[in-house]
């Protein structure tokens, strides 16, 4: 079952013709790759998705509900969640703050069934290895610990779906691999989740389908291995062998 | 001794309207350059409440704080959420043109005589050679108070870290389900309750005048780029530096020989910001993160 689906999103800013048509679904508790040429349109394909801006044409559907005009907070206290680029957290608040906020946000029954949320905190920041950290200020960590922290607070935040904006960019190797295993284990909890990366060796190994997109239209689309293989990516990625 | 009072007295009134004035920057970047006619609408209609209906003086605060309340709604729905979006420096525009309209109708509705509240408890303290009337010293505990209640707010409690989140990354924090429009305006309409609470304040030290409001808003701006843009502690405490430097300036016989002329001092506001912006445009209390 699809639990997102799109349907002909288009968006034109500024006069310039940036997403065509964007049509796909994914299921739920699938991994999928978005990848693409700097400028193909990924981040703002997920600020769409997000609701930071506004299509102009088709729509999206969360779970079979129309949220094309929902605003960003609706969308998240229905369940999808972003992880961005820069670093979406508070660098002047501690880390238990940066965690708390998420959870103060959720929507009253949620917040409820969580229980004690000073206990959520402390079990979301030992998840990740920053316990220690608790009471620090989240601008002294480093940027794998931010994008660690990010992902933590996401997912104890009840989200389902994951929109995750290159999530190894600014990460050490050493840390990446740690940011690595925690989106392999929001793939074993069933989590659904949409990721940019342009890591393909990364892709291959934890999505289960990849969407490739090039100048805001959807050019390619299969498993990983298949996609990898299709001349058209090549050409995407290197421009077109003038030989052949 | 005696200009430190009157400093604090000062300090306290600018704190006030700088503080909110700050946390609107902070988290919209939007100057509301109409806050000093919040002030007056606020000192204003608590004037007429006490003078002119003769109710009691806590249903005329009440009222005061009511008014300032909903001219600062009115501000972010009409004058300042259409436009912010497109280019926060808009609404410079926007606040100007609210303002000059709350001038007029200002004068219209309140004429241009000096209007005050005056407390029958007006009485004046004495101790080790300083005076400081009752009034004033309410009002400086008063701002205290309130500035503590704004603290415990803002740090301690859901409500003002969802502030402090939308302040820093308005995206993230909608991301994760903040709903940052309704905070814009609660926020604008808590620096307006702040500015009203200046007005009051006015209307029972000094004279209400209509001609007030754009020195008010110059002082604190001055204290908010001096204290660091969207810093509200900074902020706060340049508010009372400024107070003091006024105080001294005038206050001062300067070298033996002479004192400068009262009119002066509202300069001081202005050389702050001329001088913060041409040498240290961050203000004093620019806050360093380690950058990712």
């Amino acid at each position: 079952m699809s639990i997102l689906s799109l349907s002909g999103i288009s968006l034109i800013l500024n006069g310039q013709q940036i997403l065509q048509s964007v049509s796909f679904d994914v299921a739920e508790g699938e991994v999928v790759g978005l990848i693409g040429p700097n400028g193909s349109g990924k981040t703002t394909l997920f600020n769409v998705l997000s609701g930071f801006l506004k299509p102009t044409g088709g729509s999206i559907t969360l779970r079979g509900k129309d949220i094309t005009g929902l605003s960003p907070a609706r969308r998240a206290r229905l369940g999808i969640g972003r992880v961005f680029q820069n670093f979406g957290i508070f660098r002047d608040m501690t880390l238990e703050e940066n965690v708390l906020v998420a959870l103060e946000a959720l929507p009253k029954e949620q917040r409820r069934s969580l229980g004690n949320l000073c206990a959520v905190v402390a079990s979301t920041l030992a998840m990740v290895g920053l316990s220690d950290s608790a009471k620090k200020k989240a601008g002294s960590l480093s940027g794998g610990q931010m994008r660690l922290l990010e992902i933590a607070r996401t997912l104890k935040s009840g989200k389902e779906l994951f929109l995750l904006d290159e999530p190894t960019a600014g990460v050490s190797p050493k840390l990446t691999q740690q940011v690595a295993d925690l989106i392999v284990e929001l793939k074993r909890e069933g989590k659904t989740i949409l990721i940019i990366e342009h890591d393909l060796p990364f892709i291959s190994r934890i999505c289960d389908r990849v969407i490739v997109l090039d100048i805001g239209e959807v050019v390619l689309e299969g498993k990983p291995g298949e996609v990898k293989k299709q001349k058209k990516l090549q050409e995407i990625y290197f421009g077109a062998d003038p030989t052949s | 001794m005696q200009l430190l009072i009157n400093a604090l007295i000062a300090g306290s009134l600018a704190a006030l309207l700088a503080s909110g004035l700050s946390l609107v920057y902070g988290i919209l970047r939007v100057f509301n350059l109409a806050l000093g006619q919040t002030v007056l609408i606020g000192g204003y209609v608590a004037w007429w409440l006490f003078d002119g209906m003769h109710l009691p003086m806590l249903v005329t605060i009440l009222g005061g704080i009511g008014a300032g309340a909903l001219v600062s709604w009115l501000t972010y729905d009409v004058f300042v959420k259409p436009f912010y979006r497109r280019h926060p420096h808009l609404t410079l525009v926007t606040t100007i043109a609210l303002g000059m309209m709350l001038d007029a109708l200002i004068l219209l509705v309140f004429e241009e005589r000096p209007r005050s509240i005056q407390l029958t408890w007006g009485r004046t303290l004495e101790f080790g050679g300083m005076i400081i009337g009752v009034p004033q010293l309410f009002l400086v505990i008063t701002t205290l108070v309130l500035l503590c209640l704004f603290a415990f707010l803002l740090h301690s409690t859901a409500f003002g870290r969802r502030i402090r989140a939308v302040a820093q990354q308005d995206t993230a924090a909608m991301s994760l389900g903040v709903d940052a429009p309704s905070l814009h305006r609660l926020i604008l309409i808590m620096s307006g309750v702040l500015a009203a609470c200046g007005g009051i304040f006015i209307a029972i030290d000094q004279n209400l005048s209509p001609t007030l409001a754009f020195p008010l808003t110059i002082k604190a701006y001055a204290a908010v780029t001096a204290g660091g843009m969207g810093n509200v502690w900074g902020t706060i405490l340049c508010a009372y530096l400024i107070a003091l430097l006024e105080q001294l300036v005038v206050g001062v016989h300067w070298f033996g020989a002479f004192y400068v002329p009262a009119g002066f001092q509202a300069t001081v506001p202005l050389l702050f910001i001329i001088i913060f912006l041409l040498f240290k445009p961050t203000g004093l209390f620019l806050r360093a993160s380690r950058a990712a």
